[in-house]
């Protein structure tokens, strides 16, 4: 009997830690819809839609918020849905940097399945690259700490400085992974920390490598993409197979919302653990690395790519977004994207946007949201 | 002698300039990285987020805006030129991968 006791002390906690969510049902096929009462909620929700959906000028301008798409998931159901300027339903968007905490996800869904270790050098997976890049580990890219001397810029910034913009467009278009990893360094790679959509990119094509040795082809809809029902995904790579994973991944709101549903889930879908056992816990704590060589000029702490509303006491950083859970965390895409993780309300909120001149203020637009839902 | 003493120090001055700070130049011209977004972003638009070819046409809007895009929705192609001598293609692949810069 003494025996029987301590095997449950011992297994029943370990039982407990690895188990998956239940739920009623998973939105593999079709999310439940279920909308607020639009009387009873009728104040919150001209609060949440005044702030989210009134346009500014004339579209040419691009001014204001100009929301697309607006999704907040409450236990698993649809409670509110609208999209704008022409956007539905079916229409896939651009993610821009959302991209880049799916990227981790799929980094994630790698380990999971044996395809690669996060301390292994990304040569492993890259035969045709030696020397001193072989010191970046798997893990670096996913918390922006290859050490690599990128330039992150967009269109308000000087084009040709920004590491980005030629990637995309310019110079290193052609082979992408070249252009990433041809940066000198600046710091030892796993010792400086620096938001990159190169290490980003670096990532999903190393995660792609990886799991097409395990599982084959199109390997990221096979261990992730199917399995949670984000049938209309795309993931554009470059003309040599790099993968464009820190900014061109293009779904439907409602496929972006099943990411976040998935991490909400802890990483299970169904009873099917799809990332590893502490994976979503280690995203969404902030890394040693941000704590440890973050600028001041970021103002919200990251885990694996995941923008977390935590206080980083080492800089002085308070919870970027005070009226919201400590718990929430977000993918954070330009011009407005955003998947939030709010696992203390049960909340998945989805924001695709194409905000050029202004940023939304995700403090507000995630306490409207939550109100709508309480 | 002399030429090769002054592309040296050159040389040493602008490997100390990037050291301090100085930002890496990349060798794009602006037409370049016009017909680039023009021609990918605007294959994107039309193909993979299937909006009209009007919303795209604004959505891929850059300063300068010297590109001409014009789109093949049969061959799923999105080509943009500037002037005579720059101009990039972009090619839908399949509902997996989008679409491709050439």
């Amino acid at each position: 009997m003494r025996l029987l006791s301590l095997i449950v002390a011992v297994a029943l906690p370990t039982w407990a830690q690895t188990t998956c969510p239940t739920r009623s049902s998973w939105p593999t096929d079709a999310w439940p819809v279920n909308l607020v009462d639009s009387t009873a909620k009728a104040a919150q929700v001209k609060t949440l839609e005044d702030y989210a959906f009134t346009l500014t000028g004339a579209d040419a301008e691009r001014l204001g918020l100009r929301t697309d798409a607006l999704l907040i998931i409450k236990g698993g159901v649809i409670k509110y849905e609208r999209y704008g300027r022409g956007y539905g339903p079916t229409n896939r968007h651009i993610s821009w940097s959302v991209a880049k905490s799916i990227t981790s996800g799929l980094v994630g869904a790698a380990v999971l399945h044996g395809a690669l270790s996060i301390d292994d050098s990304i040569c492993a997976y890259l035969p045709e690259y030696s020397g001193k890049v072989c010191d970046i580990k798997v893990k670096d890219p996913i918390t922006f700490g290859t050490g690599l001397d990128w330039q992150e810029g967009y269109e308000h910034s000087s084009y040709q400085t920004s590491s980005v913009i030629s990637m995309f467009f310019g110079v290193g278009h052609r082979d992408q992974l070249k252009h990433i990893l041809t940066h000198r360094f600046y710091a030892t790679p796993g010792t400086g920390w620096r938001y990159s959509t190169g290490d980003a990119e670096l990532a999903a094509t190393v995660a792609k490598r990886a799991l097409e040795a395990k599982v084959g082809p199109n390997p990221f809809w096979t261990v992730l993409f199917d399995k949670i029902g984000m049938s209309n995904v795309i993931v554009e790579e470059d003309a040599k197979g790099a993968v464009l994973g820190g900014s061109h991944v293009f779904a439907t709101a409602r496929d972006f919302a099943r990411f976040g549903y998935l991490f909400l889930n802890d990483g299970c879908w169904n009873g099917e653990r799809l990332l590893p056992q502490g994976w979503v816990a280690q995203s969404t704590t902030v890394s040693a690395l941000f704590k440890a060589s973050a600028g001041s000029n970021v103002v919200t702490p990251a885990g694996y790519s995941w923008w977390l509303n935590q206080a980083v006491p080492e800089h002085g950083m308070p919870k970027p977004w005070p009226d919201v859970p400590g718990d929430a965390y977000t993918a954070d895409g330009h011009w407005g994207q955003f998947i939030v993780v709010v696992p203390s309300e049960d909340v998945v909120i989805m924001r695709l946007g194409d905000d050029r001149n202004d940023a939304v203020d995700l403090n507000r637009l995630i306490s409207y949201s939550l109100e709508v839902v309480r | 002698m002399k030429r090769w003493l002054a592309l040296g120090a050159l040389a040493l001055l602008v490997s100390c300039a990037d050291v301090n700070g100085t930002p890496r130049t990349f060798a794009n011209s602006d037409l370049e990285l016009a017909v680039g977004n023009g021609a990918r972003m605007g294959c994107s638009c039309m193909y993979v987020m299937q909006m009209s070819e009007s919303y795209c046409r604004a959505w891929i809007l850059a300063t300068p805006d010297v590109a001409r895009v014009s789109f093949d929705a049969t061959a799923k192609t999105a080509e943009a030129a500037a002037f005579v001598s720059w101009a990039a293609k972009a090619r839908y692949v399949d509902d997996q991968h989008g679409c491709v810069l050439e």
